[in-house]
């Protein structure tokens, strides 16, 4: 590492830190705290979402992916990018409309049960802990990568790890939301910037994208394996069709028939029920304003995914030109292919953009982390200061107590993260997985799309839905889903193993089914008309634009009215 | 404007809440049948169909890729807007009323404020 | 044609152009035909089944004003729409209709719409409505009705005494006193010591006033007053355009006189005077639908209008009656989002609802549900909407009565009474405006059973 990248990557980081900063409320009560006063403006709104869902696997293991598997690493985009699609129709307005702080606490309120909620808070946990572990690894390896050495003690990775966990979990419990809102889209402006000038510069030098794919597909893929006599090249299988070879433009490199279809279901199921990003719905002022940020966070997913694709295609094909001129490539490739494919994007930015280069992508990736690490962490400290410790730790706990109670559970969940990243180093990335942050980042999704989502949206657009049934389908939708997990990670055979660790296509029926049935036997809440009200009527919706409309119309604003306290109330009174 | 905008809470009856929840519930099944196909039929089409992963579009793309690679991300957003208008539209219809209707009559000799002069 | 379909067929010829650039032309080597038929076909289908949906969002307002000109003739002229100097011809014929409902009556509205008795009535109910201590309701010149204190000196069919009334007429502007000596009451021992007095307007012309007054200094919400003032002045409006229905040959004006009617005013105001007392808030939100029923029907000008209008006339119409009935009447509405932007006759769906509830469940002790189902069929391009009712039913020969004409219809239904007569006026009337709009492109259906129910079916072309 040189002092022109460390320089960089130093003022990128400060800035942002900076920012997080000078953003920071002044007041700190526990709705401040978790809420931003839901004045956030849709586009604003749009682009934190993105900072929270555009994690180190979109960043850094999409373009991975593609760079190891072709085509088969491809759906991985498809399916980060599709799973706000159902959130859109099936989710936003309804869940915004609802106005509660959480997914559990939206469930617990929604069936008027405490179990409902506290399994949800298990669920969430697990889904959170799951999510944090492949970004402090994706921290890990860009450290590996640009600095290389680690601090007194520890390796470079586990440096990376300790480093990144530590900074964002100090910055969430000391920041605030309010400061990670707009931290969140300033981070993944920083992020699509950086995508952006990688993509131009690629573009600028004479990469033809549709010329590149031909070119590499006309050769059988083959990547790097560690074997007895070192490090050589080894043609992937072709997955579909045993006798033909892995071409990069082909579906097969990867995944069998069917595993192909329960990736991207997985994902495409998994978005819905990601904690950390459903909580930013409730800082959308109304449910319309909901609807039409997930719009503007499906635009700015497809740029980003398409850029994505792209560069892990001219990584393909640009690396294994540029090795001649380039020697420090040596030792990070063999015969022209990268050994670890997440370091695609960060050797194509040294490529184009010197030292410096190098440092806005590893900033880019680093930044990636850090939001998704500061939106995860704030997911778990809001279930558990808010519906854990509030409800039944300590009921009367003061503002500061609860605040309090958040900061330390942000710690805690960082200190597993980062513990668990270190046991689980990847120290020869396996070919059977294309990228191992992203494919990390899957079971992520698939345990939140089997156990939360079918039993989310059952929920919302459902009466008949009913606590026992709820609980009863999380359970099952989340046993399902790990121990698939357990018996893929056994030798199963080829083509099942894949299919069993994107488990959503089972599970998620399994779990909608098992809600069903359950229901079906006990009766559902009381009063589910009234709450129907509040998620499908747009009373409240009506009430907040007129009330804006008129703040905005007086001369003088009317000072009771900006707090959000009136908002909410505003909820409240639509309940009776 | 002065009365009715501070003394009056919106309200909806049940039976029209119940009734923008089904046909948005239509909307969003539709959609969502509509979006699946188009999600689940790029793979498939590579599974079935040769054309899809061997043809060659202009330089050397083929069909399937073009489409796992840009084509699926703009059907998204397209996807998206137009069941995000849709549902908006169908509850600014559905739902209220009594200060959007007043907006598609200029010179209404009937003000909906009651500030009748 | 003119329904869109040029616009459908042409995006469906382009649809397959790109299907056939994309599938023979940009590829090497070109997909087999039978695959690239195949893709086009489905590609036409979607489009079909989608397209209604597709005419929503701002161009409704649009096509709205274009379609809200009443069209003469029975059959809807082919091709793009007529030209505009055809359309401004008949917009000045509504514009002549209306001036003449609004210009036409020189004599004193209130009293023919509203009588001295009716006013009284009227002064009754308000009075705990509005929470006055005195209500009163003039002409010009004089009291119609005085009800509460101080009724001693203001009597009703005397002369107006109170300067904040006089000036109430002379401003055209609502008056609110805070005391005694700004009401202006020429009798010293009068009781009454603030008071809000409203004008009643029609037109553009003040033709009386409605006061609330208090003993006390507190004088009742100016909105409140205001709000029921504006339902009075419609109701008078409609009154007048009753009158003038002689004169003016457009059939809407039968709709109206046949739907708005004293009886549901009284009844709504009836119930709205009861919640005032357990549930004010829910007195208010009554109060405003009641407005808003008013103002939708005095204020819907073409002979088409937007199913969403219709809707929010009908939600608001069945609100007011749920508030009267309770329990006993449930709602249900089965909307396709497609229909909510097609363009039904105006005034045609609240009346078949309102016989529903007025035929069909209000005999019925446990009460029972309306339904209002609204559909669009894209391949046929017709707009379906179905009321049906679980009620009494009707039997086979009152059923024949109602489709024998209007004086069989008249007569046949006299066994259910004044209301019963109203009832088949309204399906006349609905059948005579079809068939003035859309010749004999259109069904109107009935099926009753007595003791089972009533469906009312209609079926129009889609717009």
């Amino acid at each position: 590492m040189t002092i022109t990248s460390a320089g960089t990557l130093a003022i990128l980081i400060a800035a942002v830190a900076l920012v997080t900063l000078v953003v920071r409320p002044r007041g700190v009560s526990t709705v401040d705290f978790y809420l931003a006063g839901q004045r956030v403006g849709v586009a604003t709104n749009a682009l934190a979402i993105c900072g929270d869902y555009f994690s180190a696997a979109s960043f850094l293991g999409v373009a991975a992916a593609v760079y190891v598997s072709g085509l088969d690493g491809v759906w991985y985009a498809v399916g980060f990018a599709a799973g706000f699609v159902p959130v859109l129709l099936f989710v936003a307005a309804p869940l915004r409309r609802f106005g509660e702080f959480s997914i559990p606490d939206f469930l617990g309120r929604r069936l008027a049960s405490e179990r409902v909620r506290l399994v949800a808070v298990g669920v969430v946990q697990t889904v959170i802990l799951v999510y944090l572990v492949p970004q402090a690894v994706g921290s890990g390896i860009t450290w590996q990568l640009l600095v290389g050495h680690g601090l007194p003690g520890l390796s470079a990775y586990a440096t990376g790890v300790v480093l990144s966990t530590a900074v964002v979990a100090g910055l969430v419990a000391f920041g605030g939301m309010r400061g990670t809102t707009w931290t969140q889209a300033i981070q993944f402006l920083l992020l699509l910037g950086a995508l952006v000038w990688l993509a131009v510069a690629v573009a600028g030098s004479g990469f033809h994208y549709s010329e590149a794919v031909a070119d590499l597909s006309a050769e059988p893929l083959a990547n790097p394996v560690h074997g007895d006599a070192g490090w050589h090249l080894q043609p992937e299988s072709n997955q579909l069709d045993p006798g033909a070879p892995a071409t990069f433009g082909q579906p097969g490199a990867a995944y069998g028939p069917l595993a192909q279809f329960a990736l991207i279901l997985t994902l495409v199921m998994g978005t819905a029920g990601l904690p950390h990003v459903m909580n930013r719905y409730f800082t959308s002022p109304t449910g319309t304003a909901a609807r039409m940020t997930t719009v503007w966070v499906l635009g700015l997913a497809g740029l980003f995914y398409a850029l994505a694709v792209m560069l892990g295609t001219a990584a393909r094909q640009q690396i294994a030109a540029a090795v001649e001129h380039h020697p420090w490539l040596e030792e990070l490739t063999v015969d022209g292919v990268l050994r670890v494919p997440e370091h695609a994007l960060p050797v194509l930015g040294r490529i184009y953009g010197g030292d410096s280069g190098l440092a806005v992508v590893a900033a880019g990736a680093l930044v990636a982390v850090m939001s998704t690490i500061a939106g995860l962490l704030l997911a778990a400290a809001a279930s558990w200061g808010h519906d854990v410790y509030e409800r039944h730790i300590n009921p009367r706990a003061t503002q500061s107590q609860a605040v309090w109670a958040g900061r330390a559970s942000t710690v805690v969940a960082a200190l597993a993260a980062g513990a668990l990243a270190i046991a689980m180093q990847p120290d020869d990335p396996s070919p059977a997985v294309p990228s191992i942050v992203a494919a990390m980042v899957t079971w992520a999704f698939a345990i939140a799309g089997s156990a939360l989502t079918p039993v989310f949206v059952l929920a919302i657009w459902w009466r008949g839905t009913t606590a026992a049934g709820a609980i009863a389908g999380m359970s099952v939708g989340g046993l399902v889903s790990v121990s698939m997990f357990v018996v893929g990670a056994l030798p199963v055979g080829p083509g099942l193993g894949e299919t069993l660790v994107t488990p959503t296509l089972v599970a998620a029926p399994l779990a909608a089914l098992v809600t069903w049935l359950v229901s079906r036997a006990t009766t559902p809440p009381a009063d589910v008309e009234r709450q129907w009200l509040v998620l499908h009527g747009t009373a409240a919706d009506r009430h907040a634009e007129r009330l804006a409309r008129l703040t905005i119309a007086s001369a003088e604003p009317t000072r009771r009215r900006r707090g959000r306290g009136t908002r909410r109330q505003g909820d409240r009174d639509a309940d009776r | 404007m002065e009365h009715d905008d501070d003394g009056v809470d919106e309200h909806d009856t049940p039976a029209e809440v119940d009734a923008a929840f089904r046909t948005l519930r239509r909307v969003a099944i539709a959609h969502f049948v509509l979006f699946l196909a188009a999600v689940m039929g790029v793979p498939a089409l590579s599974l079935t169909l040769g054309w899809w992963s061997g043809g060659r579009l202009a330089g050397g793309m083929s069909p399937g890729f073009a489409m796992a690679a840009f084509g699926l991300y703009g059907f998204f957003l397209v996807i998206g807007l137009a069941a995000a208008t849709l549902s908006s539209a169908v509850e600014a219809r559905m739902l209220g009323g009594r200060n959007d209707q007043g907006t598609d009559y200029a010179g209404d000799p009937y003000p909906s404020d009651g500030e009748l002069q | 044609m003119r329904t869109g379909s040029a616009i459908l067929a042409g995006t469906i010829g382009v649809t397959w152009a790109v299907v056939y650039l994309v599938t023979q032309v940009f590829v090497s080597p070109p997909l087999g035909v039978g695959t690239t038929v195949a893709a086009g076909t489905v590609a036409s289908v979607l489009l079909v089944l989608g397209y209604p949906s597709a005419l929503r969002g701002p161009r409704a307002a649009r096509t709205l004003r274009r379609w809200s000109q009443p069209r003469g003739g029975s059959d809807p002229r082919p091709g793009p729409g007529p030209g505009p100097d055809e359309r401004g011809g008949e917009g000045r014929g509504v514009e002549r209709s209306r001036r003449r409902i609004v210009a036409g009556g020189r004599r004193m509205p209130l009293r023919s719409g509203l009588t001295a008795d009716a006013a009284r009535r009227t002064a009754e109910l308000l009075r705990p409505l509005l929470g006055g201590d005195a209500v009163v309701i003039t002409d010009r010149e004089r009291n119609l009705a005085f009800v509460g204190p101080g009724s001693d000196h203001h009597q009703a069919g005397g002369l107006v005494r109170a300067t904040s009334v006089r000036s109430a007429i002379a401003k055209g502007r609502t008056v609110v006193s805070r005391r005694a000596s700004s009401m202006g009451c020429d009798d010293p021992d009068c009781p009454l010591r603030s008071g809000v007095v409203v004008p009643l307007v029609v037109g553009a012309r003040v033709v009386g006033t409605i006061g609330v007054f208090r003993t006390h200094d507190r004088p009742t919400p100016r909105d409140q007053v205001e709000d029921m003032a504006s339902i009075l002045s419609l109701h008078l409006e409609l009154a007048e355009a009753d009158r003038e229905r002689k004169l003016a040959s457009d059939a809407r004006l039968d709709a109206l006189r046949a739907q708005i009617n004293p009886h549901f005013l009284f009844n709504i105001l009836n119930t709205i005077a009861s919640k005032s007392r357990t549930d004010p808030d829910e007195a208010r939100q009554l109060l405003l639908r009641l407005s808003d029923f008013f103002r939708y029907a005095v204020r819907q000008e073409g002979q088409l209008a937007e199913f969403a209008q219709e809707y929010f006339f009908v939600r608001t119409y069945l609100s007011l009656e749920q508030a009267r009935f309770g329990d006993r009447l449930r709602v249900r509405y089965d909307i396709d989002p497609q229909v909510l932007t097609a363009h039904v006759p105006v005034l045609t769906i609240q009346p078949l609802v309102e016989n529903a509830v007025k035929h069909g469940l209000a005999d019925k002790v446990e009460g029972g549900t309306v339904t209002l189902r609204a559909r669009v069929d894209p391949l046929t391009r017709t707009t379906s909407i179905r009321v049906t009712d679980d009620g009494v039913g009707m039997t086979a020969d009152v059923l024949d009565g109602l489709g024998a004409g209007a004086g069989a219809t008249r007569a046949g239904t006299g066994a259910r009474g004044e209301e019963g007569a109203r009832g088949g006026v309204g399906l006349q009337n609905i059948s005579e405006r079809l068939t003035a709009l859309f010749g004999e492109r259109f069904t109107l259906d009935i099926q009753s059973t007595a003791g089972a129910g009533t469906v009312v079916e209609v079926r129009v072309p889609l717009r």
